[in-house]
């Protein structure tokens, strides 16, 4: 837009986006060096040291509060994961009992498609358009 | 429209001001702040492909797609989704969908896609994925198509458990395999490899402090590899902010890249130590379950496409693919574009897909 063109935040920010790959280059350059690696590594293992300090120690805290800690979140988490696991199985049981009844029911040659409980399969009989070799 | 203003002139006045006012017509017209809602609506827009779920286990969802066309290929197709992302990055919006091409080129489609795992999926490892939960779906559409023979197409990590599953089942059903941007040599990936051959780097202790590894750090894992890309795009997002069209597909984009799905934290291990730290599967020494996967021991046909400009999994981590795998018949195609313009580019509908239905077609009847 030629609005834009005046617009020096808009120049700044098509100079980022052009020149952001180089920049991020630099970045991921230093980032694999050993010294960052061997950094980045202690401090996950700090980090990891600490989350278990905390946890161990907010639990208490929390619960005196009368207030639900990470761990009680993850459980709710996982008994609503449990419950979409349990709906997806009910889905794939309705699906299996319709197509069983779609068998049973199938339209003898001549029936008309409408009868049948399921849309009819298509045919697996498409061939390659004649321009693709 | 106000009048063009040439570079170097100062805009008039009353160019401003009707500038102005057609911002602030359009940012109402919007409903202000217009950025968020339309993030709103766009939670209902994707991933919806007609889609009926056909088996479950542990985290993975098998899904069968309902056929766009009266006559389909003989041979169904099976898209192996990486465990590390979500899957309707495939069937991004109508128009900008994968599967949604492959329905309407006539393919009959099913989906192995994942849901976030949770403490109690911590144990699966590369054997479970590769091998028991592959197995299975394609047992299961097997049965569901009536059909012996599947084709594989795996995207990303999805396309390492196809590559590893058609080598051990190298006599099996899989009647054609199509990777896209599949990594087998972690030296092309030096960031993680640098990162996970630090002696400081204890991934064992790591994962059996956290069980599941977050998406969160999935997440920043993957930034890490282009760390100013999100900034980038913010500030692309602001200078097209007029652009419906460009505003919708950046958050759909973005809203995809950053719910990164959380990784058991037994895959985490078995890749950093076989895949990252001993680059096994380039040399052939990679064992799953005991058995040892011999990619030249994969005869079907295979295509292999790759980005040009990938920076999560470069071409210097997949090129090898081609060369390793033993098929006689087999192709690969580098196109412009990233890791992800393969699967959800706007250009990839006109490009690149044509090209993988011209191949596939051919050998799926």
């Amino acid at each position: 837009m030629t609005d834009e063109k005046m617009n020096p935040v808009a120049l700044w920010r098509d100079w980022f986006v052009k020149s952001e790959k180089a920049w991020s280059q630099a970045l991921t350059e230093m980032m694999g060096d050993e010294k960052f690696s061997k950094g980045m590594g202690r401090y996950m293992q700090e980090a990891l040291h600490t989350h278990r300090m905390f946890s161990e120690g907010m639990s208490q805290y929390l619960a005196n509060l009368n207030l639900p800690s990470r761990s009680d979140v993850l459980d709710i988490s996982d008994r609503l994961g449990q419950i979409e696991d349990t709906l997806a199985a009910i889905q794939v049981e309705l699906r299996e009992q319709r197509i069983q009844i779609a068998r049973t029911t199938a339209p003898h040659a001549g029936d008309s498609p409408s009868n049948s409980a399921r849309p009819a399969k298509p045919a697996r009989t498409k061939r390659p358009p004649t321009s693709a070799k | 429209m106000t009048k063009s203003t040439k570079p170097g002139q100062i805009p008039a006045p009353e160019a401003v001001e009707a500038s102005i006012k057609k911002a602030v017509d359009r940012a109402l017209s919007r409903n202000i702040p217009g950025l968020a809602l339309q993030q709103a609506n766009l939670d209902l827009d994707v991933g919806q492909t007609p889609k009926e779920v056909v088996y479950t286990r542990d985290s993975m969802r098998l899904y069968h797609y309902h056929a766009m066309t009266p006559e389909i290929y003989r041979v169904p197709v099976l898209i192996v989704m990486s465990p590390v992302a979500r899957g309707y990055i495939l069937d991004l919006a109508k128009g900008q969908s994968f599967i949604e091409y492959l329905l309407l080129q006539g393919y009959d489609v099913y989906l192995m896609d994942w849901v976030p795992p949770r403490r109690e999926h911590a144990h699966l490892g590369m054997r479970d994925f590769a091998l028991t939960l592959l197995d299975e779906s394609i047992a299961q559409v097997q049965q569901d198509s009536g059909e012996q023979e599947v084709s594989l197409i795996g995207y990303c990590m999805g396309g390492l458990l196809a590559v590893m599953n058609a080598a051990i089942h190298h006599d099996g059903p899989i009647k054609n395999l199509v990777c896209f941007t599949t990594p087998v040599n972690a030296e092309g990936m030096p960031l993680y490899k640098a990162w996970a051959d630090s002696d400081a780097f204890d991934i064992d202790r790591i994962v059996d402090a956290l069980g599941i590894i977050p998406g969160d750090m999935v997440n920043a894992s993957i930034q890490a590899l282009r760390p100013l890309q999100k900034q980038a795009n913010q500030m692309q997002l602001l200078n097209n902010v007029e652009n419906d069209a460009f505003v919708k597909a950046s958050l759909r984009f973005d809203r995809w890249a950053t719910e990164q799905l959380p990784i058991p934290g037994e895959l985490a291990r078995d890749m950093v130590r076989d895949f990252l730290r001993g680059n096994l599967l380039v040399k052939n020494e990679y064992r799953l379950d005991d058995k040892l996967i011999e990619l030249g021991k994969i005869h079907v046909p295979f295509l292999h496409v790759a980005a040009e400009y990938d920076h999560i999994v470069p071409t210097a981590a997949s090129s090898d693919l081609i060369g390793l795998v033993g098929s006689k018949d087999k192709s690969e195609i580098v196109v412009r574009g990233g890791h992800v313009s393969l699967v959800a580019g706007g250009n990839a509908v006109y490009r690149l897909w044509p090209q993988l239905d011209n191949w596939l077609s051919l050998r799926s009847t």
